[in-house]
């Protein structure tokens, strides 16, 4: 019986590969930080998951359930990897609740950190209550308390959502696409429109970067059938005359500078770095690509390596990801570990 | 050869053609200057330098166009942006301190600010007229402005009184309770050993060269004047040396 | 689960597929709680793996021997503050070089002279000399004559002669550290400091003729370790001030108007504090009016420019005088209602003052007083509002902010014309002894 794979984060890519590995009779232990699995979608209240329309609750929850009720996956929760140390098929983990355990390989799927608005302040987060994140509104719609400007609880006749808040921004170091923002903003005036359709609903853009089907799923499809109306211009400030939020931009069809009214303003916020990777990458003694994420050791022979043998990665935490996508590689690293431990039977 | 003026070239105007030897010349001053590459990285065409800026209100100027027409290398419209909306960008740096690329273009406006000096260019020309009485102040002497340029002929917007006390300008200056201020000509007093400091810093970096090119008149007048300071400067050392002597005695 | 709950707002989003997520207050309090925690802003702040740090490259230049930096030590008492980034930044509150601003000296001296005074009220060492020049920036960005090699040496050339002016008073060299009053000249300096730092052939030909003019240091470029806008030393000295303040400002508006050159340029060197507008805004005047006990309003041109245009203000009068009323001045008496508009830097003082009149002549009578952080703080503490102050260079009413204060201006006006015959008589007062004015040259007494 082989030493059992350790799965550091319990998102997505996490549960992906805690399933894959025990659905070939591989044991399992996966330590989560927080007190309970499921990652992003389920910490931050995400409502309806990109492309399916399921519910995170659901889908995620679904992924949760699944990994909890198997006897060959243990979750420690409320609980962190303080110390490591061995190599491929020998690893020794010491555990923030006092435990050691051994470990034949290690999948690190540590995920990413929702970028904190209050970093970009002529954006007026922090300022004005009525600028809130995409996140916020996901948790609007998601708990069905609709959404409300949280100032005084009024629906919004005019939203504006602000692509690239904390992606593709050289003045605050985060040079990153964060690749999923288009799509879900699209997603989410389809949302915001559906529960109120008076409201008028805006999309300031760079590019917008539905890749792939989402081109007319989701981006001719909240054009086509629900009114929303794109404006290619990076909007310079956000402030409020008392009333209203007033928005800043320029028209760059027309090339002149506008300042519109809005009730809400909407920030599409990016996938930064794990706050955590500086400490994850010391403890895991990886490397962190140039943004901060966690490296890949190669892109095509190997998939899901790290720099160090035996350490696997999957999911955001190697750069902004999709859940579907972040599933998948779960599913990678399973793979690549389920090696590791083939080519280390008996190790000591 | 010929795309960018077939692209650019306006069949309606009366205006003759720049010589394209002209066009490339004035784009090789601007593209090698040692900032360039500092202020320019690309652009992503997303307007938040035109959303921000107070002249875009104003004027038919937009700093993403500037950006634009030098990184596609768009001679015909650099050359063209030269004539007047260069001139037209108010220096706030707004534009630069909200790029998402780190690009600078009110730096950039400076870049071909500094170009159509150099090439003589009408346009800089006629905006640098009405810059005369500052440019002299402030070549010869240091000191940008002096309280005897800020008077009802001058800034006649400005309301009727420059001071809401009434009294002669000397007297006023005088009750300024600090003793550098007690100045009629500069701002404040510049020590004449400072003012020739500044002229060698003129001489030594291009900036009477720039002023020769853009008016020859302002140019022999100031080089008059500093002649003369120099002069007075060399008699003050000499009775510097005297005084040493008569020391020494 | 109330089902009542959602009937009216019911979300037909994907159709019969939508199912309510169910999660209850707490559950969806949890989720959002990182966004309501405000984090730890600095935590997740930029840090200089993301973006350079100038200094940086300043501190391994002189380690390399080919600069000098003109450190701001144990001696000018200094402060700490955070930057936009939550980087550190060491203000200096003591032996400070007055680097004046030709605009404010010409133009508004009740702004000198009230840093000054703030000054001498809190014991403050300090020099104001006349072997200084303009930064020659206003210039520079106004005409197109100049460049990086002029402006870079005149920065200097400045600072150099701040480092070794004590001489003249039989002190050691860096005793006094320069102060810099222009916003304009803030942000050029800063920047021309980074280009210094950058490039090795700026740096080789400003020293050429640094070498010319006899300032270098032990033949190597001066560097300041810190670039200080006296903006920031009055913020830092915002609690010492109160505890001078006589004058009750709890019913003033205020609106601040920030000065793009202090904080749009380099901008990762401006002062950010998370207790002044959650960090959000830049820190300085803010706090000092917020100290002062006045209300400081937004409003929705706060991040909008002046309309100085540095060329503007001389030859396209229109624009900035248009762009003053619309976009500042209005807004600020319509929106905010504001009983003053308080900015630190000088050519925005100027233009926010000087072009309400010509409003009346087009219908846009508004009135609102305009002067600097320092003008504010001295009148709280104070100092005669025409004697120090100098307030009679305003045009802007600020008689009506007076009134509002409770302040008899009238009886002020009249000490103050009383005193111009004392001038005139020769007997004129002053801050600081005058034979300290002149520390070499012509004139010089040792």
């Amino acid at each position: 019986m082989s030493k059992p794979v350790l799965i550091v984060g319990g998102g997505p890519a996490g549960l992906s590969a805690a399933h894959a590995l025990a659905s070939v009779g591989q044991s399992v232990v996966m330590v989560e930080k927080e007190d309970r699995l499921g990652g992003a979608p389920i910490l931050s209240g995400y409502a309806k998951l990109i492309p399916s329309g399921e519910w995170a609750r659901d889908a995620i929850g679904s992924m949760v359930a699944r990994v909890e009720q198997n006897a060959l996956v243990e979750a420690r929760l409320n609980c962190q990897v303080n110390e490591f140390s061995g190599a491929p098929g020998k690893f020794q983990a010491q555990l923030s609740d006092g435990s050691k355990i051994e470990a034949g390989a290690t999948i690190l799927t540590t995920g990413f950190t929702h970028f904190d608005s209050i970093n970009k302040p002529e954006w007026g987060f922090g300022t004005y209550d009525d600028v809130v994140t995409t996140t916020q509104v996901e948790q609007m719609i998601s708990t069905g308390g609709g959404v409300r400007c949280p100032s005084d609880g009024r629906k919004p006749e005019r939203v504006a959502i602000l692509l690239c808040v904390g992606s593709r921004d050289r003045q605050i170091g985060r040079e990153w696409c964060s690749k999923v923002c288009c799509t879900v903003s699209a997603n989410l005036a389809m949302e915001i429109r559906e529960e109120l359709p008076d409201c008028h609903v805006y999309i300031y853009y760079m590019d917008i970067r539905t890749y792939g089907l989402y081109e007319d799923l989701y981006y001719w499809k909240s054009q086509e059938e629900f009114r929303v109306k794109y404006i290619k211009a990076r909007i310079a400030e956000v402030t409020s005359d008392g009333q209203r939020l007033i928005v800043k931009g320029e028209d760059t069809l027309v090339k002149r500078p506008i300042t519109i009214p809005f009730d809400m303003v909407v920030h599409a916020i990016g996938m930064d770095p794990n706050v955590d990777n500086m400490k994850l990458g010391a403890i895991f003694d990886v490397d962190l690509e140039s943004h901060g994420h966690i490296g890949r050791g190669s892109n095509y022979s190997a998939l899901a390596t790290t720099s160090r043998a035996g350490v696997f990665v999957a999911g955001a935490a190697t750069g902004p990801e999709t859940i579907d996508d972040s599933i998948s590689q779960g599913q990678a690293a399973a793979m690549a570990a389920l090696a590791t431990l083939n080519q280390n039977i008996g190790a000591a | 050869m010929n795309q960018a003026s077939a692209a650019i070239g306006d069949p309606l105007s009366e205006s003759p053609a720049v010589a394209r030897e002209e066009l490339e010349a004035v784009f090789a001053d601007i593209q090698s200057h040692p900032l360039y590459d500092h202020e320019l990285n690309g652009c992503l065409n997303c307007g938040i330098c035109t959303a921000t800026c107070p002249s875009a209100h104003y004027y038919d100027y937009s700093p993403r166009e500037i950006v634009q027409l030098l990184w596609t290398e768009n001679l015909e419209g650099i050359h063209d942006a030269m004539q007047e909306k260069i001139w037209a960008c108010a220096q706030c740096y707004t534009c630069a301190a909200r790029c998402p690329f780190g690009n600078s273009p009110g730096g950039l406006v400076m870049i071909m600010r500094e170009a159509a000096i150099k090439h003589g260019m009408e346009s800089a020309k006629e905006v640098l007229r009405p810059f005369s009485r500052v440019m002299l102040k402030v070549i010869s002497t240091g000191n940008q402005l002096a309280p005897n340029m800020i008077n009802a002929e001058h800034f006649p917007d400005w309301g009727p009184h420059i001071s809401k006390v009434d009294a002669p300008l000397t007297v006023l200056r005088k009750a300024i309770p600090m003793p550098t201020l007690h100045t009629l000509e500069t701002a404040w007093e510049v020590n004449l050993k400072t003012s020739l400091e500044l002229y060698v810093i003129w001489e030594e970096s291009g900036v009477l060269d720039q002023l020769e090119t853009m008016d020859e008149n302002l140019f022999d007048v100031i080089t008059d004047i500093m002649e003369e300071k120099r002069d007075d400067y060399d008699d003050w050392l000499e009775d510097q040396e005297d005084e040493d002597g008569d020391d020494d005695d | 689960m109330d089902d009542n709950h959602n009937d009216q707002e019911r979300f037909t989003g994907h159709g019969a597929e939508w199912r309510n997520a169910g999660l209850n207050e707490d559950q969806a309090n949890a989720a959002t709680s990182w966004v309501e925690a405000k984090v730890d802003r600095r935590a997740m702040m930029v840090n200089k793996e993301r973006v350079e740090d100038v200094r940086d490259i300043m501190w391994q230049l002189e380690k390399d021997g080919e600069i000098i930096v003109h450190r701001v030590d144990e001696q000018h008492e200094p402060e700490m503050v955070k930057t936009l980034y939550g980087w550190d930044k060491k203000i200096p509150t003591n032996q400070l070089w007055h680097h004046k601003s030709c605009g404010q000296c010409g133009n508004i001296p009740g702004y000198p002279t009230s840093l000054l005074w703030l000054q001498n009220m809190l014991g403050t060492r300090y020099l104001d000399e006349t072997d200084q020049t303009s930064c020659t920036a206003w210039n520079y960005h106004g005409s197109g004559i100049g460049n990086v090699v002029s402006l870079a040496s005149v920065f200097l050339r400045n600072f150099h002669q701040a480092y070794v002016s004590a001489k003249a008073q039989g002190l050691p060299e860096g005793y006094y550290y320069p102060l810099v009053h222009c916003g304009t000249s803030f942000g050029n300096y800063k920047e021309m400091r980074g280009f210094l730092l950058h490039s090795a052939e700026l740096r080789e030909q400003v020293k050429k003729i640094l070498a010319k003019l006899g300032r270098l240091v032990d033949g190597k470029l001066l560097i300041p370790e810190e670039i200080v806008h006296y903006s920031e030393w009055l913020h830092v000295s915002r609690q010492r001030i109160k505890e001078h303040q006589t004058i009750d400002s709890s019913n003033i508006r205020a609106t601040v108007h920030p000065a793009c050159h202090v904080y749009k340029m380099v901008p990762e060197d401006a002062i950010y504090d998370d207790a002044i507008m959650g960090g959000n805004r830049l820190a300085v005047t803010t706090a000092l009016m917020q100290e002062m006990g006045a209300q400081v309003i937004d409003y929705s041109t706060w991040y909008d420019c002046c309309g100085f245009g540095f060329r503007h203000i001389i030859s396209e009068r229109e624009f900035t005088r248009s762009y003053a009323i619309d976009r500042k001045i209005r807004v600020a008496v319509e929106e905010a209602r504001a009983d003053v508009m308080i900015g630190h830097d000088t050519g925005c003082i100027t233009t926010l003052d000087k072009n309400q009149w010509i409003g009346k002549a087009v219908g846009k009578g508004y009135e609102l007083p305009v002067m600097a952080d320092c003008q504010y703080a001295a009148l709280m503490c104070g100092a005669h509002p025409y004697k120090i102050v100098q307030l009679h260079w305003h045009a802007s009413p600020f008689e009506n902010l007076m009134d509002k204060l409770g302040m008899d201006w009238r009886a002020a006006k009249q000490e103050f014309e009383t005193y111009l015959g004392e001038v005139e008589a020769g007997r004129v007062e002053t801050l600081y002894d005058p034979k300290n004015a002149i520390t070499s040259g012509p004139g010089f007494n040792a």
